[in-house]
């Protein structure tokens, strides 16, 4: 999932470069979100069963 | 599509987004919290409710076209009002994550139970991502068109349902029970308060609303709580309370001894429908909720740029806020009840009682 999310990324900044590009502001917030979103799902693809923060606040709370 | 939103099309959203709670959480939580006589609990949800509308009411009349952020800028500055924003946008990124999960596992639960959850997710975030290219408007519109039959079919179940109501799942109840229905009404209290979603999108109203257009909003609010009143019943005079609190989706399961003068049954699956199409609008409100608050926060032009990200961001997310249903339940009655009622409830009374204290300086300006 994570290489289709990654091409879809591209496709995006290609068809908003001018956007991007002309403001920095934007440019900015895409590529961290961009990356937040992809290392997310990097923690994923390598630890897929890590407890949830559901789990670890029912551990903690009861 | 460039013309203002209506207070029909606000308040049909409003009830479409809140039908997926009340036929999924609302019965059993309930019949958890409230027992036999749980089915009470929409009833006092009114006094928190009523209030509640009163004050988007009152924000709304008082700042014509403007939204929360603008209410908030003008009521207690910049950095303040990002501040509450940014709350928000937490607030709406893991309601979303949350919300993504309990279409995943009611997809699950009821028709397909071996398919994979990110399966369901990729096909709504597909689906979102569509709808919020063609604008917010369509969402609106969207509910507006389905609302109706929707609403049709539920009264249709109802008198199918009404011969096989088991009064003595409903009755007796005594003055003894009131304070558990009384707590167990902060249930339909935190999903009533979905309302204020209003306030996010009030500068697509016309700057003049009539008094015959705020009256619809009580009519929402009223017909939320009493659609909540008709679907507890429904489950807790056919599956029983003391079965319906160990359930999951008890009203999929009460549906399922539905039929149609023996001639129709199996209903459960327009019932699943209803779930995702209510699913599908809430994710979407919410999408749109989430870009408005970064756009607001960053002081961007425009947001087209920001869905993919965000869609990938809210996909993973879902993984790592909760994954099984005993974790949803978990995190839905402890975390989301709670923020719900901070963010629904006591933001917007603040904000309520500061434009009270200072209408005299806010009329002049206006």
């Amino acid at each position: 999932m994570i290489y289709v999310f990654g091409i879809l990324l591209i496709i995006s900044f290609i068809r908003q470069k001018d956007q991007l590009l002309k403001i920095k502001k934007n440019l900015i917030l895409f590529m961290v979100l961009s990356l937040g979103g992809i290392g997310l799902g990097i923690v994923h693809m390598v630890s897929p069963h890590i407890p949830t923060i559901a789990f670890v606040l029912e551990k903690y709370l009861k | 599509m460039n013309k203002p939103l209506t207070m029909r099309q606000v308040i049909f959203m409003y009830l479409f987004l809140s039908l997926s709670p009340i036929l999924r959480q609302i019965p059993s939580a309930l019949a958890n919290e409230g027992g036999r006589s749980g089915y009470l609990s929409p009833v006092w949800s009114l006094i928190a409710l009523l209030p509640l509308t009163a004050i988007v009411i009152f924000l709304i009349r008082l700042y014509p076209g403007l939204n929360i952020y603008e209410i908030m800028d003008n009521l207690v500055g910049k950095v303040f009002a990002k501040c509450i924003i940014f709350l928000y946008l937490l607030w709406v990124i893991l309601y979303l994550a949350s919300k993504m999960n309990a279409f995943a596992l009611t997809l699950q639960f009821t028709l397909m139970p071996k398919t994979r959850s990110d399966f369901f997710m990729t096909i709504m975030l597909v689906l979102v991502y569509y709808a919020l290219l063609k604008g917010s408007k369509t969402i609106f519109r969207f509910s507006e068109l389905a609302l109706g039959p929707v609403m049709v079919l539920i009264g249709i179940l109802f008198v199918c349902a009404l011969g096989i109501l088991r009064t003595d799942y409903l009755l007796p109840v005594s003055t003894f029970n009131l304070p558990s229905t009384i707590k167990a009404s902060k249930n339909v209290v935190a999903v009533g308060g979905n309302i204020i979603i209003v306030l996010f999108f009030a500068d697509k109203f016309a700057i003049s609303i009539s008094k015959k257009n705020m009256r619809k909003f009580w009519f929402g609010a009223i017909l939320f709580v009493g659609l909540s009143f008709v679907i507890t019943i429904f489950t807790f005079g056919i599956t029983g309370p003391s079965l319906a609190a160990n359930l999951p989706f008890p009203f999929y399961i009460t549906v399922k001894s539905i039929s149609f003068f023996n001639i129709f049954e199996r209903f459960e699956v327009l019932v699943t429908m209803i779930c995702i199409l209510s699913d599908f609008i809430g994710i979407s409100i919410m999408f749109s909720i989430m870009t408005k608050c970064i756009q607001w926060l960053f002081g961007i032009t425009d947001r087209g740029f920001l869905f993919i990200p965000l869609a990938i961001i809210i996909f993973y997310l879902t993984y790592f806020v909760s994954t099984t249903q005993f974790e949803y339940r978990f995190l839905y009655k402890n975390i989301i009840l709670n923020l719900n009622l901070i963010f629904q409830y006591i933001i917007p009374f603040l904000l309520g009682l500061m434009c009270l204290l200072k209408r005299k300086h806010i009329k002049k300006q206006y």
